[in-house]
C-alpha cells in the first residue's frame, strides 16, 4: 500500500501527460559547478603598458576564480582570437572548448585617460548579455578590472558583485614576543597593500564606515585602550570616546552616523553608542556582566552581540535603542563576536568548543545554524559586501602566526589571501562609490 | 467400533463438504491495472543508442493514426465545373492539328505533353518515336496518374468555386484502411507513454548542466519556468520560450542559466523517436529551492 502510494507520488511528480498535452517536468536538482568563462585578453589601443590588455583580463579571471563560480578557461585552449570587440565572435569556436560566457574588451589610453570597454557574450544562446563603458585615470586600471569583475558576476550570478572593494587589517611582522602591529589597507584580492599607522601603538578591530573612507578601530597609545576614528584618504585621526575606562569593539551603524562600542568599568562591560555629530553618548545595556562585540542590522533597527549574561558567552538580539534583549543561540559551546550580513539573512559568529574555534552562520533567529570552517584558530568573520563571502583569520599555533582565508556561505571554497607577513582582524569595505 | 467409524467418516466428509462450498468464495474481481512502462536499457546499449551511425537505417516513422476508414467521396467540387469548361477550349486544339500536322508535328509534340491530353499524348509519341513502343506501351494503363492540373481561368461570376468547400472536421484522420497495430497498453489504458528511463535521462541531464546560483538569498526568484519545442531528432526546433516573469537579476541569472543547459543539452537523444508526439513539446519548472533550503 505504501509502496503503491510513494509509486503514484512519484508518478504525479514525473506527470508523463498523454499524447497532446504539454509534457511537464520538474527540474529540482542542479549543479553548482563553476561557471567556465572564456577571458581573452582586452585589446590595447595606445597603452603605455603594451601588456595593459593581459593585466585587466588576467585580474579579471583572477577575481572569478576566487568566486569560487566561475572556472576562466586556459587562454591556451581558445581557438578564436579576439583582435576587435566591435563584430560578434565565432561562437562555435568558443563553444568547442565549452566555454557558457565569453568577455571581450577593450582599453583605450589617450594622455592619461583610460577607456574600458567590455562585452559579455552567452555563448550557447549567442547574444550578448551585458555591454558596459568606463572611463578613468590611467592608474586606477585595476578598479577598472575589478569594477567589470562585479558587471560579469553580477549578470551570471544575479547577485551583487563585491571585487570592487577593500579590506583594512592588522598586518603583524616581526618576531612571536615582539609583535609590530599596523593598520593596512589593501584590495579585496590582496594587491595594494598600504600601511596605516607606523606600529607605535598596538592596534585592533579596525571597522569600515558605510562610505568606506573612513574606520574605527581601538588603539593603545598610552592609558587605556580607546576608539578612533580615521580617515583613510587623508589619514587624519579622530578619538571618539574619552571616558574614563576602557573601550573597545566599535564598529559604525549602517548609515554611519553612530558608533557603537563597548565600554568597560570595574569587573563589566555595556554597550554604548555615540552619535558622530553631536557627540552624545546613549547608554543601551547596564548589565553586571560583559556585553561586547555589537553589530547592527543592515536596516539599523536591531544589534546583535555577545553577552555571558546566561554563564557562557552567546549571542543576543536587540532592538537599536536598547531594552530586552532575546538570545539567538543554544549550541553546545560559546558563541562570539557575531556579525550581521549586509543583505540581512545571516549573522556571522566564531564558536568555541572544546579545543576548537569554528566560523559559523545563522540566521537572526538563530535558526540554520551552519559551520563553516572549523580548526585550532578561526576568529573575526568579516562579510563581503554582498553577504556572499566571509573572510576571517586563522592561526595555525605554534611558531606560526595567524593569515587571512575567505570562505563561502555554502562552506565551499575556502582559500588564503596572500598578506605580505602575518595578519588578523580583517574588515571588509562596502563596494566603492 | 463400525458406526464409529461410519459416523467418523460421514462427519468429516460433510466438514469437507462444507468448507467446499462455503470457502469457495468467488474471486476478488482484479481489474487490470496498467503497469509502469519501464524500459531497461544497460549501460551499453544506452551509448549505442547515443551513437550515431552512418550506415544505420532510417528510423521509419509511425504509420499515422487511422480512426476510420475514409468512404469514397464523389468528386462534386465545384472546381471541377471549371475543368470541363476548360476541356471544351482544349477540344479546340485538335481540329488545328491535322491541317498542320506535317510541320508542326515536334513542336506539337512537346506542347502535348504538357497539356492534359492523354490520348493525343500516347499518339504523338507513337508517331514520333517508334524505336520505344514500350513507353507508349506502358503509358495508357497510367493517364489517369497524369493528368496535369488544368489552370482555371479566373471567372468573376464564378467566385464561389474559389472558395474552399472543404469541411474543418478531422478529415485527415481517415485514410484507406484503418490502423490496426494495437498500441502498447492495455484496452482501457493509455497509448505509449514515454518511459521513466526517458524522463528521467533528460531530468539527469539537464540536471547536470542547469547551473544554481548557490546560497542565492531569495530561492523563490530563481524559479524559472521555460518551454521547448523540440524536432525529432531531439534539437531544439526553436529557442525555448520562457513562461515566468522577473526583473531581478536574480531571476535574469537564473533564466540565463536554465536557458544555457536547454541549448547544451542538445540533441535530447535519449527521447525516442517513436514517442515524438508526447515529447515534441515540453513545459520544464527549473526550481533550486530544494537545493538551496537550509
Amino acid at each position: 500500500m505504501l509502496g503503491a502510494g510513494a509509486a503514484a507520488g512519484a508518478l504525479a511528480g514525473l506527470s508523463p501527460q498523454r499524447a497532446a498535452a504539454v509534457l511537464k517536468l520538474d527540474v529540482t536538482q542542479g549543479n553548482v559547478q563553476p561557471v567556465p568563462i572564456a577571458i581573452p585578453d582586452f585589446v590595447g589601443v595606445g597603452l603605455q603598458d603594451p601588456a595593459g590588455g593581459r593585466n585587466v583580463s588576467l585580474i579579471i579571471a583572477s577575481n572569478l576564480r576566487r568566486s569560487g563560480l566561475f572556472a576562466p578557461i586556459d587562454p591556451a585552449a581558445y581557438i578564436e582570437k579576439i583582435s576587435t570587440i566591435d563584430t560578434l565572435p565565432r561562437f562555435p569556436d568558443w563553444r568547442q572548448i565549452n566555454a557558457q560566457a565569453l568577455v571581450t574588451g577593450r582599453i583605450t589610453q589617450s594622455d592619461g585617460r583610460l577607456k574600458a570597454e567590455f562585452r559579455l557574450w552567452d555563448v550557447f544562446a549567442g547574444q550578448q548579455l551585458r555591454g558596459e563603458q568606463y572611463n578613468t585615470t590611467a592608474d586606477n586600471w585595476r578598479r577598472i578590472a575589478h569594477i567589470i569583475s562585479d558587471a560579469i558576476y553580477e549578470r551570471i550570478t544575479g547577485e551583487k558583485g563585491y571585487f570592487d572593494s577593500r579590506v583594512v587589517f592588522v598586518d603583524e611582522s616581526g618576531p612571536k614576543e615582539r609583535r609590530i602591529k599596523r593598520l593596512a589597507l589593501m584590495d579585496q584580492d590582496g594587491a595594494n597593500v598600504r600601511y596605516l599607522t607606523r606600529g607605535d601603538d598596538l592596534v585592533l578591530t579596525p571597522r569600515f564606515s558605510s562610505a568606506a573612507d573612513t574606520i574605527t578601530y581601538m588603539s593603545y597609545s598610552q592609558g587605556d585602550p580607546k576608539v578612533y576614528l580615521m580617515n583613510i584618504e587623508t589619514g587624519q585621526r579622530e578619538i571618539v570616546s574619552n571616558f574614563p575606562g576602557m573601550s573597545f569593539s566599535p564598529r559604525f551603524s549602517p548609515d554611519g552616523q553612530r558608533v557603537i562600542f563597548s565600554l568597560q568599568r570595574g569587573g563589566n562591560s555595556n554597550l554604548f553608542v555615540m552619535d558622530l555629530r553631536s557627540k552624545a553618548t546613549t547608554r543601551l545595556t547596564d548589565t553586571q556582566v560583559i556585553d561586547t562585540a555589537p553589530s547592527y542590522s543592515p536596516d539599523g533597527t536591531r544589534i546583535s552581540f555577545e553577552s555571558d549574561r546566561g554563564g557562557k558567552q552567546q549571542i543576543y538580539i536587540m532592538a537599536a535603542n536598547g531594552g530586552e534583549a532575546q538570545r539567538i543561540s543554544f549550541g553546545e559551546g560559546a558563541y562570539s563576536t557575531p556579525v550581521w550580513s549586509p543583505r540581512g539573512d545571516y549573522i556571522a559568529f566564531t564558536k568555541q568548543t572544546e579545543s576548537k574555534f569554528a566560523i559559523g552562520i545563522m540566521r537572526a533567529d538563530g535558526s540554520g545554524e551552519r559551520i563553516l570552517t572549523e580548526g585550532y584558530h578561526n576568529e573575526g568573520p568579516t562579510w563581503s559586501p554582498n553577504g556572499r563571502v566571509i573572510m576571517f583569520f586563522r592561526d595555525p599555533g605554534g611558531d606560526g602566526g595567524p593569515m587571512l582565508y575567505t570562505v563561502d556561505v555554502t562552506g565551499r571554497n575556502e582559500q588564503i589571501l596572500k598578506t605580505p607577513s602575518y595578519a588578523s582582524d580583517p574588515a571588509w569595505s562596502p563596494l566603492l562609490q | 467400533m463400525r458406526t464409529a467409524y461410519t459416523i467418523s467418516a460421514v462427519g468429516h466428509a460433510a466438514v469437507l463438504l462444507w468448507s467446499v462450498w462455503s470457502l469457495s468464495a468467488t474471486s476478488l474481481p482484479v481489474s487490470s491495472t496498467e503497469g509502469l512502462p519501464v524500459d531497461l536499457v544497460t549501460a551499453s546499449d544506452f551509448s549505442k543508442i547515443a551513437a550515431g551511425s552512418k550506415d544505420a537505417p532510417k528510423a521509419e516513422t509511425p504509420k499515422p493514426l487511422v480512426e476510420k476508414v475514409a468512404e469514397a467521396k464523389p468528386v462534386e467540387d465545384p472546381t471541377a465545373k471549371v475543368v470541363e469548361k476548360k476541356e471544351v477550349k482544349a477540344a479546340r486544339e485538335p481540329p488545328p492539328a491535322p491541317e498542320a500536322k506535317p510541320s508542326e508535328s515536334e513542336p506539337e509534340k512537346k506542347q502535348a505533353e504538357t497539356k492534359p491530353d492523354p490520348i493525343a499524348d500516347a499518339l504523338a509519341k507513337d508517331e514520333a518515336k517508334k524505336p520505344e513502343p514500350k513507353k507508349a506501351d506502358v503509358k495508357p494503363p497510367t493517364p489517369p496518374k497524369k493528368p496535369a492540373p488544368p489552370t482555371p481561368k479566373f471567372d468573376p461570376k464564378q467566385v464561389a468555386a474559389l472558395l474552399d468547400k472543404r469541411d474543418s472536421t478531422r478529415l485527415a484522420a481517415a485514410g484507406e484502411t484503418l490502423n490496426s497495430a494495437p498500441s502498447l497498453g492495455l484496452s482501457n489504458g493509455a497509448a505509449a507513454q514515454l518511459s521513466l528511463s526517458e524522463l528521467e535521462a533528460l531530468r539527469a541531464r539537464l540536471a547536470q548542466l542547469w547551473t544554481v546560483p548557490a546560497g542565492a538569498k531569495d530561492p523563490q526568484e530563481l524559479v524559472v519556468l521555460v518551454r521547448i519545442k523540440l524536432n525529432r531528432d531531439g534539437k531544439l526546433a526553436a529557442p525555448p520560450v520562457v513562461l515566468s516573469s522577473g526583473t531581478s537579476p536574480l531571476f535574469m541569472a537564473a533564466r540565463d542559466s536554465a536557458i544555457r543547459a536547454l541549448f547544451r543539452g542538445q540533441p535530447y537523444d535519449m527521447l525516442k523517436p517513436e514517442h515524438y508526439e508526447q515529447w515534441k513539446d515540453v513545459e520544464i519548472t527549473f526550481d533550486p529551492r530544494d537545493m538551496i533550503r537550509g
